[in-house]
């Protein structure tokens, strides 16, 4: 639990993290509750848990941020929490805007194991943030390529799912049997899909841009090459390869192609979070 | 009291089609019958249930043989043989009766089995006889018990929940793959009844005539059938091209041979740019796809043998749920019954002198220390006061209750419960 209280012992963080870890622990467990026989308390009590977590997730956020006088982000830590507050409010956002509830049961857990890892990375110790990280255009560009990633990670469940919901129609005479029965059509998770990889790409394209906009201006004399990091190159694959992607699919792709390619796309997102920002940068680690 | 409710009915079990074609009741008739179930004083209130696969009487009746005197009316009312109605009626009385509307709600006598369309049913059935003012006291509450039961069955077990026709496992699966038929687009393969049924039906679920393609060795077939629908016929030869731009296609020819091949389907959808998955139901026999469209990607194929065989399955599992629903009809007819008894003349009565004894005896406390102060004499003059008090105030309404026939009392009882909250009425 002492992830959360930061370099300058915030324990409103603490608080408000462990507040969250509870409601997401709660959502998650409406959620697959709901899967399994939907009932519409349990369906509303996931939602309302999940708002309750995302709420408590941004509050910490904001303490830890203050009392690091930074970004909250800067290290693994709440760059986890950021992502896990972004994947509840996508949940939220498509249950909302599709009426329906079958994306939470997948998707709780994983912000659930973010926070829970959050909460349990060490601390970062630096005594005050690099003066260059300070700014809403750094802090912009950090937090709308989170917003991609975790846009990035709602379609490749939604593109799991539909994978899955295939597979069991393709059973022929038991097309209507097992758990894939109770998923929602392959048109609603195609469309969903696509609407968060939507989302995904432009918020990529305009943080991408912000970082470009950024570096150019502060990274022009100290880190002339920056444009050879290896996250920013592993950030422009991953957006080319998104946008192709949707424009693939915009313009009448197979959608079981485009499900395929969405996954495959969410690996190099995984390699760009872990391996690249852990190992290979120099200018994107976590400080 | 429960020996009051009586029911009467013709069903799907035991009286054959044409018999229960002449026992349809239209709401006019069923007005009419009712008000003359009363008229013959056969019934004091009561309902009529009639669907297509049955026609029930529910009533409250203080004749012994109340059952039967609703079939002998009837056999007049109807002009049907009275030994015809006589044999193939089945009829009850008490307990028996209530738990046959409650397994009708249910959706356990239909004949098919947990179908939701008997509770708008019954619900229609209680409207009417409301409107026609036979619904009293315990009809109204044995229909409102009956809904309950049947809404409880459809939401706490699987009875209704998976279709178990051929039709509707096809209905099913549009379901599954696409999220509404509107604005989609279908090809019919072939010019039987099936794909005129089935022109009918998909646009009863939403997708525009127009978007309806028709296709047919004989063109003149499949013109006929679309300028009929108000769909589309499109040349046997484009068969292909127009596959690659539907989202359903439906085949049932009588070809011996398939008619869609997998090469030339995979060819069409290459050549097409096409979105969204391909649903095929082949309900042809022989088959019109060749299997190989199976391994298409977007493509979900459906035979009559696997329909079948989805129906088949969904029907076993529905059967599986039957002891759930019949765990639910027991409970929801012991709750009516408990509530019928509480209506009898002795129980209300004694609830009814219960409740203002202890009122006597709560005000005789209040003044307690103030009585203390009279003589012992003038203690028990206050005694009999009260105790004459509260005989008086019940005797008009232990006269009242026993009054008139058995709708009547049992209102005046329900009434009773009702104004002065004496347990046990709900």
């Amino acid at each position: 639990m002492g992830g959360f209280v930061g370099a300058a012992g915030s324990t409103t963080a603490a608080v408000f993290g462990a507040l969250a870890l509870v409601a997401y622990a709660l959502s998650a467990a409406f959620y697959v509750a709901h899967l399994r026989t939907p009932r519409p308390l349990v369906g509303k009590a996931a939602t309302t848990f999940v708002i309750l977590g995302a709420a408590c997730n941004l509050e910490a956020l904001y303490a830890r941020s203050v009392a690091l006088h930074s970004v909250p982000y800067r290290d693994l830590l709440g760059s986890m929490a950021l992502l896990g507050f972004f994947l509840a409010v996508l949940n939220v956002v498509l249950e909302l805007r599709h009426h329906d509830r079958s994306l939470g049961p997948f998707l709780m857990p994983v912000v659930l194991v973010l926070l829970v890892l959050a909460l349990e990375l060490p601390v970062s110790r630096a005594a005050a943030p690099r003066p260059e990280l300070r700014g809403s255009v750094f802090a912009l560009h950090v937090t709308l390529n989170m917003l991609g990633y975790a846009a990035y990670a709602v379609s490749c469940a939604l593109a799991v799912l539909y994978l899955a919901v295939g597979r069991s129609l393709k059973k022929r005479g038991r097309a209507l049997d097992g758990a894939a029965s109770r998923l929602p059509s392959l048109g609603y998770l195609e469309r969903a899909s696509r609407t968060s990889l939507g989302v995904g790409v432009v918020a990529s394209a305009i943080g991408f841009g912000l970082g470009i906009y950024w570096a150019s201006h502060v990274w022009y004399e100290k880190n002339p090459a920056w444009a050879l990091d290896p996250k920013v190159w592993a950030a422009f694959l991953i957006l080319g390869f998104y946008a192709v992607t949707l424009v693939r699919a915009h313009r009448g792709a197979s959608p079981v192609t485009t499900a395929r390619l969405v996954i495959a796309g969410f690996a190099l997102v995984v390699f760009s979070y872990t391996a690249v920002n852990l190992f290979l940068t120099r200018l994107h680690s976590f400080t | 009291m429960t020996a009051n409710v009586v029911f009467v009915g013709w069903s799907h079990h035991g009286a054959p089609l044409d018999l229960r074609e002449r026992l349809v009741f239209t709401p006019e008739r069923s007005r009419e019958a009712l008000e003359g179930l009363f008229r013959e004083r056969i019934l004091s209130e009561g309902a009529i249930v009639s669907t297509c696969n049955r026609a029930e009487v529910y009533g409250l009746s203080d004749r012994e043989d109340g059952a039967a005197a609703v079939a002998c009316f009837l056999s007049d009312f109807q002009a049907i043989d009275a030994a015809v109605l006589r044999d193939t009626a089945f009829s009850g009385r008490g307990e028996p009766a209530v738990r046959h509307l409650f397994r009708v709600a249910s959706g356990l006598d239909s004949m098919v089995l947990g179908e939701a369309q008997i509770l708008g049913q019954i619900r229609e059935a209680h409207r009417r006889a409301s409107e026609a003012r036979t619904a009293r006291a315990v009809t109204n509450r044995l229909f409102q018990s009956a809904l309950e039961c049947g809404k409880r069955v459809r939401s706490e077990t699987a009875l209704g929940q998976r279709p178990t026709s051929v039709a509707g496992v096809a209905l099913s699966l549009t379901g599954r793959i696409f999220e509404s038929l509107a604005g989609r687009r279908v090809l019919l393969v072939g010019a039987g009844e099936t794909i005129e049924l089935t022109a009918s039906l998909l646009v009863e679920q939403g997708v525009a005539a127009a978007d309806v393609l028709f296709t047919n060795r004989s063109a003149d077939k499949a013109e006929a059938l679309a300028a009929r629908s108000g769909g589309c016929a499109i040349p046997w030869e484009e068969r292909f091209r127009a596959l690659a731009e539907v989202d359903v296609a439906l085949s049932a020819t009588a070809a011996t041979e398939p008619v869609m091949r997998a090469a030339d389907v995979a060819k069409a959808l290459r050549r097409v740019r096409r979105r969204g998955p391909l649903l095929v139901l082949d309900l042809a026999v022989p088959r019109d796809f060749d299997t190989g469209v199976d391994d298409l990607p977007d493509v979900y194929r459906y035979d009559l043998d696997a329909l079948q065989g989805i129906a088949a399955r969904n029907t076993a599992e529905r059967r599986s749920e039957v002891p759930r629903a019949e765990a639910i009809v027991d409970e929801s007819v012991t709750a009516f019954l408990a509530w019928l008894a509480s209506l009898s003349h002795v129980d209300v009565v004694r609830g009814l002198r219960e409740k203002l004894e202890s009122a006597r005896r709560e005000e005789l406390g209040r003044y307690a220390g103030k009585l203390q102060r009279l003589s012992p004499e003038d203690q028990k003059v206050v005694e009999r006061l009260t105790e004459t008090l509260v005989a008086k105030i019940l005797h008009e309404p232990t006269i009242g209750l026993k009054e008139g026939d058995a709708s009547d009392r049992l209102a005046r009882a329900a009434a009773v419960r009702a104004l002065f909250r004496l347990e046990g009425g709900e």
